[in-house]
């Protein structure tokens, strides 16, 4: 067996023999070229890698492609983590925002509110809230400053943007506001531009419905709704609110005030309408005795 | 007796160039491009050695050459260093192949792991000789284990991939010879 091996062999093994010697040999006459003649033999290599990489490319957008597929598959697996900690972080940042906001506007408040003047002649009184009605069905809210402050019935109550309500209820040293949403609450407003006169009317919902518009057709969606000064309720010309209509075609007011936070309110103080009682005398005195109260006057708006 | 057509040699040298060149583009990709903590173990390597032992005819000297010494270039080593090794080794095993598929698995497994190690070792000394940079001995020594755990997944990749096992005894080879 053994002799008949070696026999097979001496016709291939010393011809591969000689090969793979020869092979070894022409590697080492490479490898010591190289180390003889460095940049001829790393031209070489240069063109070697030109020609040859270039070839792969065919190849390797296959394989790239493949890897990249692989690489995106994990990134996939990674996806629904991924988007978990996206919405965790932009919950986040939500709630920064709306501090950011939230802080704006009472900026834009307490900024407004330090214009208050210590004299009995201020257009205003500012109070803090204490506490709403503690009833879903009473939209109102309690206020620290009452009859000792010179509160009345029936004063406007705005905060620093838009109209809130009006001073039903005063006590010695705290007053009750209606809001406009509490479904007693009607107050007489304009529309602007157009001019319309309406009713808002409280609905104990967010967005009171705006009712006994004259014409209609002239209101769009966005107009100012500011108060108008019929009755002698209110002051005119008091931010309310912007037109917007429900899905079911009904105009309501969303209210400019930030119903949210109802933090430091004012109190507009009301001194009343001038009101001509008789043809003859149309420029009423200002100390004359046909001033009317204003209590009155808002007891009479409030029937 | 089983006659292996000439078709099958063929198409395995070319499946063995084939191989050599998937590695080298593997190893150019531009995948990352931070320096690797732990070098790849060489494949082209293992694969030559584990078909150098099995079946000598489908790794001619000429072919490890071709595939080494382009990965040479390549890679920026010095070049016909590391082909030169590779073959030689390659020529020791086939001449020991004969022997070793009498034997079990782990001695064929030493026997490739001592040649590597001497290969490993041998082109550290002449590149020192001929006074080339080198490779720190961390790496390398990191890479030639890698080479040697990878070798029985080699073997056992390329059989079920092509079916390559030891001869047996009395098989021919394609030109007409018996193993």
């Amino acid at each position: 067996m053994a002799k008949e091996r070696i026999k097979d062999d001496d016709y291939i093994g010393p011809l591969r023999r000689l090969l793979t010697a020869v092979v070894i040999l022409v590697l080492t006459v490479l490898l010591l070229i190289w180390r003889i003649d460095s940049p001829r033999v790393e031209r070489l290599r240069a063109q070697i890698t030109d020609t040859v990489v270039p070839s792969f490319d065919i190849l390797m957008t296959p394989l790239n492609a493949t890897v990249n597929l692989f690489r995106d598959f994990q990134s996939y697996q990674r996806v629904v983590q991924q988007n978990q900690e996206l919405r965790r972080e932009l919950q986040q940042m939500k709630a920064w925002k709306e501090a950011a906001l939230q802080l704006e506007q009472e900026n834009a408040r307490l900024l407004d509110l330090n214009k208050v003047r210590l004299d009995p002649r201020l257009t205003h009184v500012t109070g803090v809230v204490m506490a709403d009605s503690g009833s879903p069905f009473r939209q109102s809210v309690l206020l620290n400053v009452g009859a000792r402050d010179g509160l009345m019935d029936g004063w406007a109550t705005m905060d620093g943007i838009g109209l809130v309500g009006r001073i039903s209820g005063v006590g010695q040293n705290t007053s009750r506001v209606v809001l406009l949403t509490d479904s007693a609450s009607r107050i007489p407003a304009i529309i602007q531009p157009s001019g319309q006169r309406a009713l808002v009317q409280g609905d104990n919902s967010p967005a009171p419905p705006i009712s006994f518009v004259e014409n209609r057709d002239i209101v769009r969606p966005g107009d100012r709704v500011v108060s108008a000064g019929d009755g002698g309720v209110f002051p005119a010309g008091l931010l309310i609110g912007q037109v917007a209509q429900d899905p079911g075609g009904r105009l309501r007011v969303r209210l400019a005030a930030d119903y949210e936070r109802l933090e430091f309110l004012r109190v507009l103080r009301s001194h009343g309408t001038e009101v001509i009682t008789d043809p003859g005398a149309l420029i009423v005195p200002q100390d004359s005795p046909g001033l009317r109260q204003p209590g009155a006057s808002a007891a009479e708006a409030k029937q | 007796m089983i006659v292996q057509s000439g078709l099958r040699l063929w198409g395995m040298r070319a499946g063995y160039l084939g191989f050599g060149l998937v590695v080298i583009l593997v190893h150019l990709m531009p995948g990352t491009f931070m320096p690797a903590r732990l070098p790849a173990p060489d494949f082209i390597m293992a694969l030559t050695f584990a078909w150098a032992t099995r079946r000598p005819e489908y790794v001619p000297s000429i072919a490890i050459a071709c595939v080494v010494v382009l990965a040479d270039f390549l890679f920026q080593r010095p070049p016909g260093l590391w082909a030169a090794l590779v073959v030689s080794g390659a020529a020791f095993l086939k001449t020991r192949g004969r022997f070793l598929r009498d034997l079990p698995f782990w001695v064929e497994w030493l026997n490739v792991a001592i040649i590597m190690l001497a290969l490993h070792l041998g082109y550290r000394l002449v590149s020192s000789l001929l006074m080339i940079p080198q490779a720190p001995l961390s790496l390398t020594i990191v890479q030639v284990s890698g080479t040697i755990m990878i070798y029985p997944l080699v073997v056992v990749l390329s059989y079920a991939a092509t079916g390559l096992r030891k001869s047996t005894p009395g098989e021919l080879d394609p030109t007409g010879h018996r193993q």
